[in-house]
């Protein structure tokens, strides 16, 4: 029995646990001791690390959903198909966790709903606000059918789907203007704090380039997940796909940085980089992990083709992506800001906290639910049976 | 419509001996030992700066960062001049700490309900008449309050009479300028006063272009879309129509021979 119980506890388990007992710890610290105990933010530096990684990074990853599905629904690439719904599924869980991390974010977090009936059409922040909420309406729209064709009344289920592919063109095209606009929206939050970012990122185009650096990003991490799930969940894709989305993610990122260099230039902040300065070091990180890397890597047919290769260098890809991210919202701001902001323990842990169980739930509905090909059909008769709880009970 | 009222502070007439800063935590009800920076509890403090002192303290702007960054619309300016906080629909956000360009507003980080906390000009005093606990307090008129043109004036005429004052109103002009000003006889740059990345334009501009633009964007879009997707369902038509023709035609050919 406890040879059985032995076997269960893999190194994986382990880390899961951790991420678990020290995540809801931390979640207590911030909900009955306040933000003085469980976060280093002060008033010179009042957004960190959850807002940086939670939500820049939570929205900006999660762009994969209305990227594959405008292609393939507007722009009619059926090649895409096959990991359409792991798109939609990753973008669906992505907006969860950011509103979640919402909850963790803002000081009255019982008052979450005030931006729905308090409007001020001035701010970014609430047009965020507003597109995020519309936009998650949408992508529930467009994930619904993978719950639903699971309904065993066949009548009801044959007729709620009819009427969902009526309109599911439309709510396609009106997610993705939704999520251009609050993709955008996101980087448009610092325009006001002139003179606070650094102008190695501070630039009236900020939104523009967000929006550009999101799409990559996002793809990326749909390439990881769906070769993740075929080494590990028993699913097969044509990995010719996922190839392709690695082309494509080389173009939008020279594209991407295309345009940044315009950008610096055009700032006259080009001069910044080659300053002895802590700000020039993370700008060069990023320039290593978002670009440089990455490009050359994916421009190797070599790497591309190699299942291996193209999932590393597409974790490098969001890796220099969250670099980016915190870049903009944490170390672009401390030297105007007069202050040195390391996040604490606690606001890591509730981060990945939220975000493992966001992996958890891709990893379970990609299990029960028809999201991507499976190779073949035998599907686990009870839900515990993959949990490894089954071998104690 | 009201005239706006407004605060004149004279760096060349302050002593430092903070009353102001007492006067304003005694309003509060807090305690009043004084504190270094603005915080929760100081919602003015003075800075020595060389021999001078320098009060920090909400400027009251015309068109606030803070109020347009606001997504529930809690911050709001006055027509009397004040730039007042609406704790009841706040829900903690804090991006009007990040808009602020003088770092003002200060945030209640050790409570568990915590709100942002400011000056507000005493809004409630400015109502009723009377004028803010700080400038009542001062001993030697360093600040003073009154209507903003009045003010202004004064202002002039003390730089004109004298000519040891910059030639400067702080708070006029400055990103669009509020209802606090400065006069001094030291370079404001040297006081401390860090210039306004928007020179004297409101920073709410720096996003309204932004904004501005996506109605357009949006438009603009939206019609490409749906004329990609026009096309793309017109060929997926054509395409079919096509090979059903051909299917016809081969099915033809084969009943034939």
């Amino acid at each position: 029995m406890t040879a059985r119980i032995k076997s269960q506890i893999t190194l994986w388990r382990v880390i899961v646990a951790i991420i678990f007992v020290t995540g809801l710890y931390a979640t207590y610290v911030r909900f009955f001791e306040g933000f003085r105990a469980s976060t280093n933010l002060s008033d010179q530096m009042p957004w960190g690390l959850w807002v940086g990684l939670g939500t820049l990074c939570g929205i900006g990853l999660s762009a994969a959903g209305f990227g594959i599905s405008a292609a393939v629904y507007l722009l009619g690439m059926e090649r895409y198909r096959p990991i359409l719904r792991a798109a939609i599924l990753i973008s669906f869980l992505g907006y969860c966790t950011v509103m979640v991390g919402y909850l963790y974010e803002i000081g009255l977090p019982w008052r979450f709903w005030h931006p729905i009936v308090m409007w001020n059409s001035r701010s970014v922040l609430f047009d965020v606000c507003v597109c995020i909420m519309t936009y998650f309406t949408v992508l529930t729209f467009e994930f619904a059918p993978a719950v639903i064709e699971k309904l065993p009344w066949t009548g009801l289920r044959e007729k709620i789907l009819r009427y969902h592919h009526r309109i599911l063109i439309g709510m396609v095209l009106a997610g993705v203007l939704l999520s251009s606009m609050h993709q955008s929206f996101l980087g448009g939050l610092y325009l006001i704090a002139e003179g606070k970012v650094h102008p190695l990122w501070y630039s009236p185009y900020m939104h523009a380039i967000f929006y550009m650096s999101a799409i990559p990003a996002g793809l990326a991490l749909t390439v990881m997940a769906v070769y993740l799930s075929m080494r590990s969940l028993n699913v097969r894709v044509d990995f010719s796909i996922l190839a392709d989305c690695g082309r494509m993610i080389e173009m939008l990122l020279i594209v991407f940085v295309f345009f940044r260099v315009l950008d610096l230039v055009g700032n006259h902040a080009l001069h910044y980089a080659f300053q002895l300065t802590p700000e020039a070091g993370y700008f060069w990180l990023e320039v290593a992990m978002f670009m440089v890397f990455p490009i050359a890597l994916l421009s190797l047919e070599r790497v591309r083709t190699n299942p291996e290769g193209l999932y590393w260098t597409c974790a490098l890809v969001v890796a220099g992506f969250i670099v980016n991210r915190l870049n903009v919202s944490i170390n672009a701001l401390q030297t105007a800001m007069g202050t040195h902001y390391v996040p604490k323990w606690t606001e890591l842990a509730s981060s990945v906290l939220v975000i493992a169980a966001g992996v958890m739930a891709f990893r379970y509905a990609v299990i029960y639910l028809d999201i991507l090909p499976k190779a073949k059909s035998t599907p686990p008769t009870r839900w515990i049976a993959n949990s490894g709880l089954a071998a104690q009970a | 419509m009201p005239k706006q009222k407004a605060m004149l502070i004279d760096i060349k007439k302050c002593i430092g001996c903070g009353t102001c800063e007492t006067a304003c935590k005694q309003l509060h009800g807090f305690n009043t030992e004084l504190e270094p920076t603005l915080s929760d509890t100081a919602f003015t403090v003075i800075e020595s700066r060389g021999d001078k002192f320098v009060r920090k303290v909400c400027m009251h702007c015309n068109d606030p960062a803070c109020a347009s960054a606001c997504p529930v619309g809690a911050i709001k300016k006055t027509a009397l001049g004040p730039v007042v906080y609406d704790a009841d629909k706040c829900i903690g956000c804090r991006y009007c700490m990040l808009a602020c360009p003088y770092q003002v507003p200060r945030y209640q980080w050790s409570e568990l309900a915590p709100f942002v906390k400011k000056c507000d000009l005493c809004s409630e005093r400015v109502k009723a008449g009377n004028q803010p606990a700080c400038t009542e307090a001062c001993p030697v008129q360093a600040s003073i309050f009154g209507d903003r043109d009045e003010l202004i004036a004064d202002a002039w005429n003390r730089i004109r009479s004298d000519s040891s004052y910059v030639p400067r109103i702080y708070g006029v002009q400055e990103a669009g300028g509020g209802s606090v000003l400065f006069v001094s006889d030291v370079e404001f740059e040297k006081l401390g006063f860090k210039p306004v990345p928007t020179g004297n334009q409101p920073l709410p501009t720096l996003t309204a272009a932004a904004m501005g633009d996506s109605p357009k964007v949006v438009i603009m879009g939206g019609t490409i879309l749906s004329a990609l997707y026009w096309i793309t369902q017109r060929r997926r038509e054509v395409a079919l129509a096509e090979a059903e023709e051909k299917a016809a035609v081969n099915r033809i050919k084969g009943e034939r021979s």
